[in-house]
């Protein structure tokens, strides 16, 4: 067979430029769906629902989003999706590195027995206790609070786990060496643990954020008014505000609320795509 | 000398007090969240609560009772056997249209780089967004799915009312939403594989279909069973997608287990009847999960 300059023959150059164009389309019947709720978002009304097709908006007002925060109070609901969620990054991070510290440096006794019991907390999901948690809530008052909401999000075992595998990485001659300057063992953590393990942490910070940006099953169970509403449960609640036909008329302003829902966690995605993909590989391989 | 080592024994309990007092909050909490509401769900199937009444009664076996003797009354076969589908379709859009994807995407430049991303990007859309979305795109009348078919001379389809193709709607947002995931998974292993495998290999006149089934599918074979096990964990679990999708209808026809316990408890209030199913169903994951542990120790290449 000939080769060419580069030792690729006619086939292997063959084979990747077909790689090249299924690749491509691939890419875009992915991306197709996002791209549609986009375009669907700045549609005016009579073009939404045809039969032809339009891949292109007829306009770019801003029209249907002004629409969306009018008609369900999206930016209350806004509110309360970041109030949740820096409540639950800061009680799950915070009470999961100290935990990850003392699980990787503590030689208490019964270290292992509280690190199985840790551990084992990962097969009880959510979605076999949720039916508890809400008696629990509504014996203590918190149905339908921000307390009722952060509840069952503000410990998260693998999150222990994956940080607990990244201090017990750092050599304990630099804890040895911060503790003769004078560190406690809070010190130890804040001086020492976090920055060596920076991008285990901004990792496990993201994907709290993600997820907690994205529930809905908890939320849609605790929530009934939008003084505590979250966006995910409140888009469905601003698609519902219509029946029948005018349901789907409105698509274009549902779709809106649909594209500021999603925007802060693509966002995040793109600016720090490094850190999702090499976390998950690593929890991945362990 | 004496008072220094007793100096240090001091330290070293204090630092082990202190470890301790750092492990506690996680501790308290997971009690609080996960192990507490897991005991009362015990207790619960023993009463007859009704979350309508204030107050209840223990009624000793009558749940499971009614469970084991109503089970395919009670719509639990049914719904386990709807749930097990959308699992089985689940783990077969990641562990083999992941896989293709991976290999497809497989190589490092910068264009590749910026489509797997593209590709990864749909887990990072919440459920209620993607769902609403896929709602439009799959409407009977209007939406751009059906449009697209009807061009391509074909029928409009009723993608999400329709007992036959709900299943498969619901399998078309979450594969949406998840492949990507796969497909990384995937990526990350096979980077790990030493490029000398497969050139010797070549070396040696393996084609490409050979060299991927002598050397790179069972070297992944930790991988897929990784995949494997967590999507077929988390796919048991599903609920936002059904939810936003269908409603579990048309007819039942896409109610998950996740859904009967939610409807049986927050629809009928029989919370007593819920925590029976929902003790079951755990019971079947933590089976599976161990089992899985089990089988794996023995089975998988881990030679790498």
């Amino acid at each position: 067979m000939k080769k060419t300059f580069h030792g690729y023959t006619k086939k292997d150059k063959a084979v990747y430029g077909a790689q090249t164009v299924i690749a491509v389309l691939v890419t875009l019947i992915m991306i197709f769906p996002l791209y549609w709720m986009v375009v669907t978002s700045f549609k005016t009304g009579n073009v939404v629902l045809t039969k032809d097709i339009h891949l292109l908006p007829d306009s770019l007002s801003l029209e249907n989003y002004i629409e969306a925060w009018n008609r369900v109070p999206l930016g209350r609901y806004i509110f309360n999706t970041v109030i949740v969620t820096i409540i639950v990054m800061t009680i799950k991070i915070s009470g999961g590195v100290l935990a990850a510290y003392g699980f990787a440096r503590g030689n208490f006794p019964g270290r292992n027995i509280l690190f199985y019991l840790i551990l084992g907390a990962m097969m009880v999901p959510h979605q076999v206790t949720f039916i508890p948690l809400y008696i629990l809530c509504s014996r203590l008052g918190w149905v339908n609070t921000y307390m009722g909401l952060v509840l069952p999000s503000v410990v998260a075992p693998h999150f222990i786990f994956m940080l607990r595998q990244a201090f017990m990485s750092v050599d304990q001659s630099y804890i040895d060496a911060g503790k003769i300057d004078g560190l406690g063992t809070l010190g130890a953590i804040w001086y020492v643990m976090i920055p060596m393990c920076k991008a285990s942490l901004i990792t496990v910070s993201l994907t709290t954020f993600i997820t907690e940006w994205n529930s809905y099953f908890w939320p849609k169970i605790i929530t009934q008014t939008d003084a505590v509403r979250v966006l995910t449960v409140g888009l469905v609640h601003l698609r519902e505000s219509w029946n029948g036909e005018a349901l789907w008329l409105h698509t274009n302003v549902t779709m809106a609320g649909a594209v500021i829902t999603m925007i802060p966690a693509v966002v995040l995605f793109f600016i720090f795509q490094k850190y999702m993909l090499t976390g998950y590989s690593k929890t991945a391989m362990k | 000398m004496k008072t220094n080592t007793s100096g240090q024994k001091k330290r070293i309990k204090r630092s082990t007090l202190e470890e301790f007092l750092c492990v506690l909050p996680a501790v308290l909490l997971v009690m609080v969240t996960t192990y507490y509401p897991l005991a009362e769900l015990i207790r619960i199937s023993f009463t007859d609560w009704n979350l309508l009444r204030k107050d209840y009664n223990y009624v000793g076996l009558k749940n499971w009772q009614w469970f084991f003797e109503n089970a395919a009354g009670n719509n639990f076969y049914r719904d386990m056997g709807t749930t097990l589908m959308y699992t089985a379709g689940s783990v077969l859009i990641s562990l083999v249209l992941g896989m293709l994807l991976a290999l497809l995407m497989n190589r490092m430049t910068k264009g590749f780089g910026a489509m797997r991303a593209i590709i990864f990007l749909p887990r990072y859309v919440g459920m209620s967004s993607a769902g609403i979305l896929f709602l439009w795109i799959l409407n009977k009348d209007y939406g751009i799915a059906n449009n697209f078919l009807e061009l391509m001379g074909g029928p409009r389809l009723a993608w999400v009312t329709s007992k036959g193709l709900a299943m498969i709607s619901v399998l078309m947002l979450t594969g949406w939403n998840s492949v990507g995931y796969a497909m990384m998974i995937y990526l990350s292993a096979m980077t790990g594989i030493p490029s000398s495998y497969h050139e010797a290999a070549a070396l040696d006149g393996a084609t490409r279909s050979q060299r991927f089934f002598q050397i790179t599918l069972p070297l992944l074979s930790p991988t897929i069973l990784f995949l494997l096990v967590t999507t077929f964990i988390s796919s048991m679990k599903v609920f936002n997608a059904i939810d936003i999708l269908t409603g579990g209808g048309p007819y039942g026809s896409t109610e998950v287990i996740v859904y009967l316990i939610y409807q049986l408890g927050f629809v009928d209030y029989r919370v007593d009847r819920a925590a029976v199913v929902s003790l079951v169903f755990f019971a079947f994951l933590l089976a599976v999960t161990i089992l899985t542990m089990r089988w794996s120790e023995n089975k998988v290449n881990y030679d790498m």
